[in-house]
């Protein structure tokens, strides 16, 4: 099957083969430049995520797509679904906001956080805004989320990956098909990357 | 052109190209609806206990308990777009030491139209607490009705469908020790 390819690419030469390369090398990068760019534009490191929980049953299931932002000029509000992550667990959560509190610069928010670091907290980005103190909760839960905190009593804006905007059903299943069976990951890797390499156009 | 790899490639890169086009139209067309549904909160009364929950830090603290009445027709915002309708009541005060503050004490998820005429006469199903874990100090809050509507396809809107503009003091709390679970 590939042996009419090889004679192929020996008749066309070496330089042909490097053109292919490139031309998959820049397929990659523009792909990337797009994701990061959306990240930047978006303010939010992760601005599309595949819903993985059924905690937001029935409002989201497992295998949505959601679209975030993160402003940081905006605080969030009560009712925002948000998505954040605790440091020290990777998976990102998305649950529904359901207390805030908005603590002026003058009052060290380190007094209701039991944070331990002696340093002052940067003024940052988010200079202009309050801190928050944040409290979440799936809508498929009966309780909030204060045992997956891990030790924390709330969260806060640096915790929080985005908020949520827009949504399109089932289209990130793919991501969890190959979260299951990373079989089915290679296979598909493997095979656009064959096609890519052997398409001649 | 007409092997059947080439067939297979058109006819998907023309079902996706379709299927966009149809998911964007949807998303798009109920931006049409501007709906604003308009409803009523009083708030009949306000309780305060001292008491410890150990789902928090184990510490004595105040909790507030909130009797209330809403009524609202959400009937208006449900149409082919619409998923659900999340509900939720949410208390709004600020303490004098300039913390502004917004709980969600109550909250519903509506599914369809049938059930979207809201009559309900309640309590709060969430803890109401403050940061200082007392409410000594605190001023009267606000009531209000928001929503959230959830799209098939598209973005996510909000909106209020009530405030309570009549603002009821928060009183001390009383004496009885409760121990709640």
């Amino acid at each position: 099957m590939f042996t009419e390819e090889l004679k192929a690419f020996r008749r066309l030469g070496f330089r042909h083969v490097l053109l292919q390369v490139l031309n998959f090398a820049s397929v990659i990068a523009s792909g990337l430049m797009i994701w990061k760019g959306l990240g930047i534009v978006t303010n939010s490191e992760s601005p599309i995520v595949v819903v993985l929980s059924g905690s937001m049953e029935p409002a989201f299931y497992r295998g949505d797509l959601l679209f975030l932002t993160n402003p940081s000029s905006e605080q969030y509000k009560t009712g925002d679904i948000t998505v954040y992550k605790i440091p020290g667990a990777e998976i990102p959560i998305v649950h529904r906001v359901m207390e805030t509190h908005d603590v002026p610069k003058s009052i060290d928010i380190r007094k209701y956080t039991k944070s331990k670091s002696k340093s002052k907290p940067q003024p940052g980005e988010d200079s202009k805004q309050d801190n928050q103190l944040l409290l979440t909760k799936g809508d498929n839960n009966y309780v909030d989320d204060i045992e997956l905190y891990q030790g924390l009593e709330w969260l806060e804006k640096k915790h929080i990956v985005g908020k949520v905007r827009g949504f399109l059903p089932y289209v990130g299943y793919v991501t969890i098909a190959m979260n299951d069976f990373p079989q089915l990951k290679y296979a598909l890797l493997g095979g656009l990357g064959l096609l890519a390499l052997i398409q001649r156009e | 052109m007409h092997s059947i790899f080439a067939r297979i490639n058109n006819t998907s890169a023309l079902l996706s190209s379709c299927m966009m086009a149809l998911l964007a139209a949807i998303a798009l067309s109920t931006l049409v609806f501007t709906a604003r549904p308009e409803g009523n909160v009083s708030v009949a009364s306000v309780q305060v206990y001292s008491g410890n929950t150990r789902r928090y830090a184990t510490k004595r603290q105040d909790l507030a308990f909130v009797d209330f009445n809403i009524t609202a027709d959400f009937a208006p915002l449900f149409n082919w777009n619409t998923k659900q309708i999340f509900l939720y009541l949410q208390a709004e005060y600020n303490t004098t030491t300039g913390i502004k503050n917004e709980a969600v004490i109550w909250d519903r998820i509506i599914r369809r139209k049938e059930e979207a005429n809201v009559n309900v006469i309640g309590k709060n199903k969430y803890n109401l607490r403050d940061l200082s874990t007392n409410f000594k100090n605190a001023p009267p809050a606000s009531y209000s009705l928001k929503y959230n509507i959830m799209p098939y396809v598209g973005a996510l809107t909000y909106g209020e469908a009530a405030r309570n503009l009549r603002t009821c003091c928060v009183p001390p709390a009383k004496d009885p020790c409760i121990i709640f679970v």
